[in-house]
């Protein structure tokens, strides 16, 4: 076999050999064309100049800087705040509220049932965005079932005040990314081998020591996929807020929008949008230094010194 | 006497954990449940209960409005799903079988596409099918306003939605291939099978799980699209997330409820479909997970 195999090759030599990335090439193009070639058109809009008394014109011929000067007034100070704040606060949310679901189902279902737990849990994330943001309207209602209950058994003297405040963007922002940091942390922390915690264990480490210095470790990457997988998204979303925030629901996504489908200001909506994504890398880039620079501190304060055990290791 | 002080502790961490995981799971489904039941409420407002009636379902029929703007959904959805399989389908392919220099590239353009906030996507469209087709005609025929006559509206909508759908695509694909053995593929090369007939009877088999799981997403994503559909709506191509969308700050009424029951039915028994494919193609559960996902 092996001698013919060198001798006679398989296929005849075609005189012109495709480049590898052939088969990708109409999807490239695709993305060239509808996605890049769109948002660098967002980016040269925003030193734009909206055409006075136009339906969404705009003058690209003296670039300027006056649409970001534009958008920085108070207002937007207050909401890009609002913006971050409901962001971050809901993105940690889901971490806390997520993780302990995802090591339930990854380390402690056991794997006959770990299938049925993951159908159920992918079922409301299948279910429609603004269907299931709606119907938290139904649910936290003034004069719905909960309100009354709580007022029947005693939790409450009134009506439920929950609905278009701050705290319902909250949970409504958090209820809608959930599934997003649960999925990639159960399939982190369910490809972490058992051997690894039992070894850790006859180590002489306990629970809490394993869980500290093995899985939490091990589990960095589902970690920081599902942070970036709600954080990013989360930001931009305006309709969770609008849906059920109320007056109280503006987020930095609907600034742009309501410039773009009603003020017709395709140069400041722009504007807003570049910001806001510089906002989100920034972001991005502060929290990815911090956690180098915390894993740096870890390993130098734990560091072994492999040259003050050769000796033992050799022996062995 | 340590042993069983042990015992006791884990027992209480795991029923800490169970508590955790059927608190999280019951707050998933709340407002989903209530959906379904309140579809049933007979008064006007959505948000209080008034008996049980199934005339909401019975109206729907009347409501030519809301009827057409699901319609409007479904083909988009129709027209989006088979383009975001192809394409994805041959990237995930070329990522996985052909792997090169230009993978880290493709595979940077995907993930920036799928992080990037969706708000941004739907100004770039809304630039490029609005204002490039009056202010630059060369472009206006093929690329903004096609002729096709099935789609017409519906186009710039169904693009929007492709560039999501596709990258997930992708990603599925990718990960389905990478975790299979080229071998295969190779021994109908030696048996002399050319390869476009290795294609269709090895590698696209063999695929096809990750493809249908895609479209499903797909498709789902198309009928759920807010924020870019917002954008590049055209007149008389409103889509059933638009249509309620615009009902949100007046009093929602229960009709739209029953309209979402239906659509939450249809798309619960499509999933079932993929998972009853996948499971017998075998798939573990985290595998079944990695896909249904994303390939996350």
């Amino acid at each position: 076999m092996d001698s013919t195999s060198v001798a006679a090759p398989r296929t005849p030599r075609r005189r012109f050999r495709a480049p590898k990335f052939t088969l990708a090439l109409p999807t490239w193009a695709f993305y060239v064309v509808f996605f890049a070639v769109p948002v660098a058109f967002i980016i040269v809009y925003s030193f734009g100049t909206k055409v006075q008394g136009s339906a969404g014109r705009t003058d690209l011929s003296p670039l300027t800087l006056e649409r970001y000067r534009d958008a920085f007034d108070p207002t937007f100070f207050t909401v890009m705040r609002q913006t971050m704040r409901i962001s971050i606060t809901g993105t940690l949310l889901c971490l806390v509220i997520g993780f302990p679901v995802a090591y339930f189902m990854a380390v402690r279902v056991p794997p006959r049932w770990r299938g049925v737990l993951l159908g159920v849990l992918i079922i409301p994330f299948w279910t429609n965005f603004l269907i299931r943001t709606i119907a938290w309207k139904i649910v936290l209602s003034p004069v719905g079932f909960f309100s009354n209950w709580f007022q029947d058994i005693g939790l409450r003297d009134s009506n439920l005040q929950v609905l278009n405040t701050k705290a319902a963007v909250q949970l409504g922002v958090v209820y809608n990314y959930l599934p997003l940091m649960i999925f990639p942390l159960f399939v982190t922390l369910d490809r972490l081998e058992p051997v690894l915690r039992e070894a850790s264990k006859d180590l002489g480490a306990g629970r809490i020591k394993t869980f500290l210095q093995v899985t939490l470790p091990l589990s960095a990457p589902g970690v920081v996929a599902g942070l970036l997988l709600v954080f990013i998204p989360l930001s931009g979303d305006y309709i969770t807020a609008a849906v059920l925030g109320g007056a109280d629901g503006n987020m930095a996504g609907a600034l742009v929008a309501s410039q773009f489908l009603q003020a017709q200001n395709q140069a400041l909506g722009s504007a807003i949008a570049v910001i806001l994504m510089g906002a989100i890398i920034l972001s991005i880039s502060v929290v990815a230094v911090a956690a180098l620079l915390v894993r740096t501190v870890i390993r130098r304060a734990r560091r072994v010194d492999l040259a003050e055990f050769e000796p033992t290791m050799a022996g062995v | 006497m340590t042993a069983r002080v042990r015992r006791r502790r884990v027992d209480l961490v795991n029923v800490g954990l169970v508590v955790w995981a059927v608190a999280a799971l019951v707050f998933l489904y709340l407002p989903i449940v209530f959906v379904v039941i309140y579809s049933f409420t007979d008064n006007r407002d959505l948000t209080r209960w008034g008996g049980f009636t199934t005339e909401w379902y019975s109206r729907l029929a009347d409501n030519q409005q809301l009827l057409d703007t699901v319609w409007n959904s479904f083909r988009v959805a129709i027209y989006a799903t088979p383009v975001s399989v192809v394409l994805g389908g041959l990237a995930g392919i070329a990522l996985a079988r052909r792997p090169g220099a230009w993978t880290r590239g493709f595979l940077v353009f995907v993930f920036l596409i799928l992080v990037t906030p969706e708000i941004v996507d739907a100004i770039g469209l809304q630039v490029w099918f609005v204002n490039l087709a009056d202010q630059v005609s060369w472009l206006g025929g093929p690329l903004i306003n096609p002729s096709v006559p099935v789609i017409r509206n519906l186009f710039p909508m169904m693009i929007g939605h492709v560039i999501f759908s596709s990258a997930v695509v992708t990603l599925i694909v990718r990960a389905r291939m990478a975790g299979l053995d080229e071998s295969l593929e190779e021994a109908a090369a030696d048996l002399y099978a050319p390869p476009r007939r290795a294609f269709f009877q090895i590698t696209l088999p063999l695929v096809f799980p990750a493809l249908l799981a895609g479209g499903l997403l797909s498709f789902t994503f198309s009928l759920d699209n807010v924020i870019i559909s917002q954008f590049v709506s055209r007149p008389g191509s409103s889509t059933f997330p638009l249509y309620v969308f615009g009902k949100v700050r007046s009093v929602l009424r229960p009709d739209l409820a029953a309209a979402s029951t239906l659509i939450l039915l249809a798309t619960l028994f499509a999933l079932a479909v993929v998972v009853a494919v996948l499971r017998r193609s075998g798939d573990s559960s985290t595998d079944i997970a990695a896909t249904l996902t994303g390939g996350a």
